[in-house]
């Protein structure tokens, strides 16, 4: 026995998320060639077929783009840390692909290692993940290269499988889930599955024995001389985290906030003494290889990539791990 | 909710200016309730914040007995060093920590301690120095050679003084050649070689070297020759921070995270990492 | 019964140390009364006001900013407010652009024998922003029709004739070490080559989007010798104005011309040029006549249509899409400074933060930045994950550059550059 639900049913439904005050995010059409994942305003701005992937990821929505720690006032010697108490609003992200769910439980990882990162946990907390798995897969697609697949699970609270003429298979995997879709679906024996995926494009495993042994190679210099030093892979990939916490001062609201950064930036790693680690693009490559591969691997056991195609698609010079990775298991 | 980003409320005790760009702070938590429950282990840091400006890392460079103040020093290189350098006393600046892993005190017991430390590296060893002199029974002969640039840029000179007083303590100062004054009475050298000729006689000591990454070059083939494994020879590194807690992933060199699994290494460990720091 | 308290309008004025501020001063010492409600910063010239100090004023609470100095032909510095006039013709022009109520922002002369000058500017101004309001709209979304987007086509990948020429050409280049390396385009983006058998992997096709050119800046390929650029004729427009700022020597680099077909880009539609003029060599046919002009496009028409509120909440959504990649920034071949203003925090100039004051001052800085020495290759704009249209920007200041000076960037090398130069007849019609 199968759950089923039709598309109007989905979006009336998540018309009434929003009419009852939860947030709820999907992909939406930014400009004619652009879908990205956003809060929506209105359901009508829901997209869910004729695009492979919003060129964003969910991770916006739990670990924002910045987010302030805490206010201050300075009232000549004395200091006030002023904490935001607001309650956290539920959240509903419909339509995410198994490649945005799995990068969650991976996150979860880092958020919480021995401390707890509360901004993150509490709105993991507060989401409810519905993936749409995936009916197509294009050439930047590389899930299954690095244990996932379109049908994945992982981090879904829901998943919906298109069985064609608007409706869906809605296999609910968790308590939350389940009580989002509660009584809005109609038992069915039809069901329906994800696409196979694309081929395996390089061993994972090899990747890792490769950079671990390889630090100070020539691949890197070879490999990493076009790429720009900008943020687009780092900000659009499901799974990188790396922050910065910035405080501007009283121009800027006197505020510490938490922002995304990126380690292909040039100062990354620069210390205020003019010391500079990676002080050239190939170490920095190296640096988000070697982060995704092996280090996050070592400490935590999971691969700090999806396979999710995010960073080739949007790289301005068409480098992005894909491409790197694969020149590494040719070479 | 338990913001973990959250700093403590320090109140500025006393500060003394120790070289031309180099002060040293002692902090006092403002809410005393944390600061009876506060403890931390010598070589472990904080994240010390000038609100308006930002943090920066700095390791707690006081002994962990002392229970009512922290010391950081530091060198005005940049925006937030620059506005420590305007605080008074009774000003209030932010402290996240301690964290870190820390000297393992513990496991030194028993052993001879060598500490060699060039310029700005000081503070850390500091903290270990007075400790071991405070639980002097512990620990066997300390040998202390810290040297800097210049006569000028050294710090802490009144307490070096005070701990030659110490049993079996021997303290020896140098400055780079060139870096005299007329009146100079220590070592004229650099640190490893002021340490070579000083012949240390220690038996299965520990040696914490703290330096810039020259002088820790130098100083290995001399404690090799001593007989002295990777394994008992520790170093404190220092990597840029932000978060300091291990999400920002920005100070790991390799696989470790020098926030979390740092500062404190040993040759070993270190010399079995990429060179990525 | 008391009337409701006035608003009273905060107004920031920049005032330069040798005129303005001593007419200010002898509007006191005289007895002239003025409102109370202008705070004035002092500066030593207005040459010195950097545009970003008019965008901070407004984002820190001003409702109004008064911009003054000496009278063109008396700076005290002799050329300072020629420089002044001139970024402040433009950066007019890009405020206009955004949305933003030029009626809060005047610029004046006043001499220091002016006090009674003073006197009536600062009061009229009071009064003409206390009709206007607080500055809400500051940054406020809204709603505005829609602005066309910009035409792509994903084109079927055809590669162009004269790629097995260009092969050959790069390989001889590199074998007889004219040049130790050569940037060019492969096939995923662009492909560094540094042996010459790799020069077969060299691509010449309509996907070759990029603008090769913001190589030759990069230490990580200087370390490596003497270039080979391979340009588009839209791409070597950027070498005319990277050699007017001395950031480029042609004998320091073998500059390969390609006679260009196309590549699908927006900025294709408005192909000014379609042989390069100035390469050391060119390769391949130009695709059909040259194009006499380029007409402007009508999405800036469109937006321009729009009322300055409406604008606004136009670049306020835009805006908060930015996520501070700095993909723009990194594509562009102008933006070659080593550390780029928002990165300098002693002291924070730009907001670093991701927030909507944090992205309009960054995409003011970058536009501004950028105004008069653009050239149109249209990459910040593909490059932008998050879909800004930042080529709108940018087209704003090329048409004030047009229409003001007559110049466009790239076209002409012996023109001198916008910013940087003057002329003593800029337009003042907007200057009191």
């Amino acid at each position: 026995m199968s759950e089923i639900i039709s598309q109007s049913t989905l979006r009336a439904l998540a018309a009434e998320w929003i009419a009852g005050g939860k947030s709820v995010a999907g992909p939406a059409r930014v400009k004619p060639d652009l879908v990205l994942y956003r809060r929506l305003r209105s359901v009508d701005d829901l997209l869910l077929e004729g695009f492979q992937r919003p060129a964003n990821s969910i991770k916006e929505f739990l670990f924002p783009k910045a987010e302030k720690l805490y206010g201050y006032k300075i009232r000549g010697n004395s200091i006030e840390l002023i904490e935001n108490d607001s309650p956290q609003h539920a959240q509903v992200i419909i339509a995410a692909r198994a490649c945005d769910a799995a990068a969650l439980p991976i996150l979860d990882h880092v958020f919480n290692w021995d401390f707890h990162d509360e901004f993150y946990n509490r709105r993991r907390a507060a989401t409810t993940v519905v993936t749409l798995a995936c009916s197509a897969h294009d050439e930047n697609c590389f899930c299954t290269s690095v244990g996932l697949d379109p049908g994945s699970e992982r981090g879904s609270d829901a998943i919906l499988f298109a069985l064609g003429n608007g409706e869906y298979e809605l296999r609910c995997a968790t308590e939350k889930g389940r009580a989002l879709f509660d009584g809005k679906t109609e038992k069915s024996d039809r069901t329906g599955k994800a696409i196979a995926g694309p081929e395996k494009k390089f061993d994972a495993q090899a990747v890792r024995t490769f950079v671990t042994a390889h630090f100070e190679d020539p691949f890197w210099q070879e490999h990493a001389l076009t790429c720009i030093g900008c943020g687009t892979c780092a900000f659009s990939c499901p799974a990188c985290h790396c922050f910065d916490i910035v405080d501007a001062g009283p121009a800027a609201g006197n505020a510490r906030v938490k922002t995304w950064d990126s380690c292909q930036f040039s100062t990354f790693t620069a210390h205020a003494s003019g010391h500079n680690p990676r002080p050239v693009q190939p170490a920095r490559q190296r640096q988000r290889i070697l982060h995704k591969f092996a280090i996050y691997p070592e400490k935590f056991g999971e691969i700090l990539c999806t396979g999710c195609g995010n960073c080739t698609r949007n790289c301005p010079v068409g480098l992005g791990v894909l491409s790197v990775v694969t020149e590494i298991n040719h070479g | 909710m338990d913001n973990v980003y959250k700093p403590d409320l320090m109140e500025v005790t006393r500060v003394r200016q120790e070289t031309p760009d180099v002060k040293a702070v002692s902090v006092r938590f403002l809410d005393s309730e944390r600061a009876s429950n506060f403890s931390f282990r010598v070589g472990q840091f904080g994240i010390f914040s000038a609100f308006g400006y930002g943090e920066s890392t700095f390791n707690i460079c006081s002994s962990s007995n002392w229970k009512d103040h922290i010391e950081f020093c530091f060198r005005k290189v940049g925006r937030v060093t620059e506005a420590f350098w305007k605080i008074e006393e009774k000003d209030v600046v932010g402290f996240r920590g301690p964290y870190g892993n820390g000297y393992p005190m513990e496991a030194w017991k028993g052993r001879d301690l060598i500490f060699l430390g060039g310029g700005i590296a000081m503070p850390p060893i500091r903290c270990a120095v007075w400790y071991a002199l405070e639980n002097r029974a512990d620990y066997g002969e300390i040998t202390v050679v810290y040297g800097a640039r210049t006569v000028a840029d050294l710090v802490f000179l009144d307490e070096l003084d005070e701990w030659s007083k110490a049993e079996r303590v021997r303290i020896i100062r140098c400055v780079d050649p060139g870096g005299e004054t007329p009146d100079w009475k220590g070592e004229i050298g650099f640190v490893p070689h002021v340490f070579e000729r000083a012949q240390v006689a220690a038996k299965n000591p520990v040696v914490l070297v703290i330096g810039p990454p020259i002088m820790i070059k130098n100083t290995l083939p001399i404690l090799d020759k001593m007989g002295v494994k990777p394994a008992s020879v520790y170093t404190s590194i220092e990597n840029r921070m932000k978060c300091g807690i291990g999400k920002c992933g920005r100070c790991n060199v390799g696989p470790i995270y020098i926030c979390k699994e740092g500062p404190v290494l040993t040759m070993e460990q270190l010399q079995g990492l990429p060179a990525d720091y | 019964m008391s009337a409701a308290p006035q608003f009273e309008p905060k107004i920031v004025a920049y005032v330069c140390n040798w005129c303005t501020y001593l007419g200010a001063d002898l509007a006191g010492t005289t007895r002239l009364e003025y409102p109370p409600n202008v705070r004035i910063i002092r500066l030593p010239c207005t040459g010195r006001i950097d545009f970003n100090l008019i965008i901070k004023a407004l984002e820190v609470g001003a409702d109004g900013v008064l911009v003054s100095g000496c009278h063109p032909g008396d700076c005290h510095y002799t050329a300072g407010n020629y420089h002044a006039r001139r970024r402040w013709i433009l950066f007019r022009e890009l405020l206009d652009t955004l949305g933003i109520d030029l009626r809060r922002i005047e610029f004046t002369w006043i001499s220091a024998a002016e006090g009674r000058k003073w006197q009536q500017v600062v009061t009229e101004f009071t009064e003409q922003t206390r009709k206007l309001g607080p500055y809400k709209e500051l940054y406020a979304t809204g709603t505005y029709p829609d602005v066309p987007a910009p035409e792509t086509a994903s084109p079927e990948a055809k590669s162009f004739a004269a790629e097995s020429e260009l092969r050959e050409v790069c390989h001889k280049l590199l074998a007889e070490g004219t040049v130790k390396v050569v940037i060019g385009y492969g096939a995923r983006g662009p492909f560094v080559v540094t042996r010459p058998e790799d020069a077969d992997r060299l691509v010449w096709n309509n996907r070759c989007y990029s603008n090769l050119t913001t190589y030759l800046k990069r230490k990580e390929i200087k370390a490596l010798g003497k270039a080979a650029v391979i340009v588009k004729p839209c791409d070597e427009k950027s070498l005319v104005e990277l050699e007017k700022e001395a950031q480029f020597e042609r004998k320091d680099a073998h500059v390969i011309g390609m006679a260009c077909e196309g590549v699908g880009q927006p900025k294709c539609a408005r192909c000014t040029a379609r042989t390069p003029r100035f390469a050391d060599m060119t390769l391949g046919v130009a695709a059909g006549p040259e194009p006499q002009s380029s007409p402007s496009p009508n999405r800036f028409a469109a937006l321009m249509a729009m009322p300055p509120a409406e604008r606004m909440a136009f670049w306020t959504e835009e805006f908060n899409r930015c996520v501070k990649c700095f993909a723009c920034r990194q594509v562009c071949p102008m933006c070659y400074c080593e550390r780029c203003i928002v990165d300098k925090n002693r002291p924070i100039a730009i907001d670093p933060a991701p927030s909507t004051k944090g992205n309009f001052a960054w995409q003011i800085a970058r536009a501004f930045h950028l105004a008069g020495r653009c050239v149109g290759c249209g990459e910040c704009s593909r490059a932008c994950p998050a879909g800004i249209d930042l080529a709108l920007l940018n087209i704003s200041m090329h048409i004030a550059a047009q229409k003001n000076f007559g110049y466009e960037a790239g076209a002409d090398p012996k023109a001198a550059p916008v910013i940087g130069s003057y002329t003593l007849h800029d337009t003042e019609g907007f200057i009191r």
